[in-house]
């Protein structure tokens, strides 16, 4: 138990909050959950320590000693295989711990990719950077179910996100879609579906909630030869699908800083709309006939199929504020995206007044929940909505100086107002 | 699950983990046993890889090939036939999509690196163009061979290759006549 809630507990007593024997049962409830949760910081060591041999193995094996002969090279490059092996072995038939478990498993994840590197180094094999990760993944995927192992989850999904950016993003290879990224999702999402399942609070979830929509976010542009029209729609949808994920009551009842999706989403959905809010990507549209043939255009319309298809479902279980325009941020960008060939400014202006509205939406649901950093957030949307149009448009400098100063007066008088209402609030509190 | 199933997986998991690292050694080693040896003139440069150690990467004499077949697509797989020309050194002497089961000769698979229109090159990203050295060495290797091509007393630097029915494997890198381990430490030691 810590020390904070040991004199929260000596003071409520003293104060006759509570009574001495409550004070007892509260500490024994402490006592015993202590016994049940393992040892947290032991594990994280474990695996730091583990992580640390494995990576200090690979770079004295990567030093590539001459003076060796082939067959002793080969034989160290095994050592460390077997030795992680019979560990991670000995792990599972002893039944030992989950600490034991997650360091011997990071330990043996190393060790698979030394040897491999190892066995590239003497023979000289050159395969690409890529194909060696990929092979290294594919060898350790079971580790992570055999022994439910949360380490090696995190490490798949770290090592699967820089093979597909080092497959899909490398400057000379053009167009190589790294569709086995795809296989590698999907074989370590039962292991995260089962923690959603049965830990649903614990931060290990929550790491793998900012992991995941971050893996996808940073890899989705290696599946497109090149960032244009439908590149940017792509990533619309994206972001509407992480949003519509993280307003899933599982994630959104929780805090916001343990739900990735909500917060990538939305900022997400906001730097792209304001991105567009220019009108480069429109001028491009129209200079150019748009691809339909194209990698780009499929992924945006399977993309667009799921995001829609969990729309209409959070819809059907009531889940969605009618009036929360964020939701269909991007189901609007779409129809835009569109309609809005021929002319730049029809496209400019829905976009612009889209920002707004979503801006003041922010606003008020900030205002009803008493939260000032939603508040500020939908209030940062505008400044930075202004700021950007200043860049393009022809006002005289009279106008854009009484905009800014209204603009930081109305700063100042949402949050005054919003603190005001909260003291005559916590006033009302007090009389009851 | 119960525990002794879940070792029992565990077991094939951890054969696997060594069946696929052994199978790249025999595979290796099968082409350097029966394989036919040719010598690729090259010229070593230094990049380093961040877990598999420093190599030197070769640049090949004989990585172009001159077609008026200009439908390319770049790292597409292909094939090339060698052949060995008056000095002895290995050339090109043909490139097909396809493995041309009337011809004989021995050939490497290889990847189109970029086809350029303008003079109808072809050019050739072979799979042995790394060769993994002692991380002190693989700069030193670089400077040797970048000074003595520049005073022009070098220019039998040259890679030896094994090749067996399109797999090919790199043995050692030959300069003035020894192994570019050899030659590295003795430049050295004159220095």
């Amino acid at each position: 138990m810590n020390s904070k809630i040991q004199s929260d507990i000596k003071e409520l007593v003293e104060q006759q909050v509570i009574s001495q024997e409550s004070a007892s049962k509260i500490e024994a409830y402490y006592q015993s959950k202590k016994v049940n949760t393992p040892n947290r910081l032991f594990t994280v060591f474990g695996v730091l320590g583990s992580l640390l041999v494995g990576l200090g193995i690979i770079l004295i094996l990567a030093h590539n000693w001459d003076d060796f002969s082939k067959a002793t090279k080969t034989f160290f490059a095994f050592l460390p295989l077997v030795i992680g092996q019979i560990f991670v072995g000995f792990s599972i038939l002893k039944h030992k711990s989950a600490v034991r478990k997650e360091a011997s498993g990071t330990f043996l994840f190393f060790a698979v990719g030394s040897a491999i590197s190892l066995i590239s180094q003497i023979y000289n094999i050159p395969g690409n950077f890529s194909s060696f990760l990929l092979t290294w993944m594919l060898l350790c995927v079971p580790l992570i179910y055999l022994l439910r192992s949360h380490a090696l989850a995190i490490l798949h999904v770290v090592f699967m996100t820089y093979y597909a950016a080092d497959l899909g993003y490398s400057f000379i290879s053009n167009g190589q879609t790294p569709w086995f990224y795809l296989l590698l999702l999907a074989l370590v999402l039962p292991h995260y579906g089962q923690l959603l399942k049965h830990k649903t609070n614990a931060n290990i979830t929550s790491i793998f909630n900012w992991l995941l929509p971050l893996s996808v976010t940073i890899v989705l542009g290696a599946f497109v030869d090149n960032m244009d029209a439908f590149g940017v729609l792509m990533y619309v949808v994206l972001f509407g699908l992480l949003y519509n994920i993280g307003k899933i009551p599982l994630f959104n009842d929780q805090k916001l800083r343990r739900n990735g999706y909500l917060v990538l989403g939305a900022l997400g959905t906001m730097y792209m709309l304001i991105l567009t809010s220019f009108d480069w990507l429109w001028e491009d549209i129209i200079r150019n006939t748009l691809a339909y043939n194209s990698q780009e255009f499929y992924i945006s319309v399977v993309l667009f199929v799921i995001t829609t298809g969990i729309l209409v479902y959070s819809f059907s279980k009531k889940w969605v504020a009618a009036f929360n325009l964020s939701h269909y941020a991007f189901l609007i960008f779409t129809v835009i995206f569109f309609i809005g060939f021929d002319n730049k400014f029809i496209p400019l202006t829905l976009i612009n007044l889209l920002i707004l509205m979503i801006a003041l939406i922010t606003i008020k649901i900030g205002a009803d929940k008493f939260h000032f950093g939603i508040l500020n957030y939908g209030l940062l949307i505008i400044a930075v909505l202004i700021i950007c149009r200043f860049f393009d448009t022809d006002m005289s400098f009279v106008i854009r100086g009484l905009l800014f100063v209204g603009f930081g007066l109305g700063f100042f008088l949402a949050n005054y107002l919003m603190l005001k209402k909260q003291r005559e609030n916590k006033g009302e509190l007090k009389k009851q | 699950m119960k525990a002794g199933y879940i070792f029992i997986i565990f077991l094939v998991v951890a054969a696997v983990q060594i069946v696929v690292p052994t199978q790249m050694i025999l595979n290796r080693e099968e082409v350097l046993n029966t394989g036919a040896v040719y010598k690729f003139k090259t010229r070593p440069v230094d990049p380093a890889d961040p877990f598999r150690g420093k190599y030197i990467a070769l640049d090949f004499e004989a990585d172009s090939y001159k077609t008026t077949n200009a439908s390319w697509d770049r790292k597409e797989a292909i094939f090339i036939y060698l052949d060995i020309d008056s000095l002895g050194f290995a050339e090109i002497y043909k490139v097909s999509k396809d493995i041309l089961p009337g011809l004989d000769k021995d050939y490497v698979k290889a990847k189109v690196d970029w086809y350029a229109d303008y003079n109808g090159e072809l050019n050739i990203e072979y799979p042995f163009n790394r060769f993994y050295m002692e991380e002190s060495k693989a700069y030193e290797a670089e400077v040797a061979v970048r000074e003595n091509q520049r005073d022009s007393l070098l220019n039998d630097v040259y890679a030896i290759v094994y090749v067996k029915a399109g797999e090919s494997v790199l043995k050692d890198v030959i300069i003035n006549g020894m192994p570019i381990k050899d030659y590295v430490e003795k430049e050295v030691e004159n220095n």
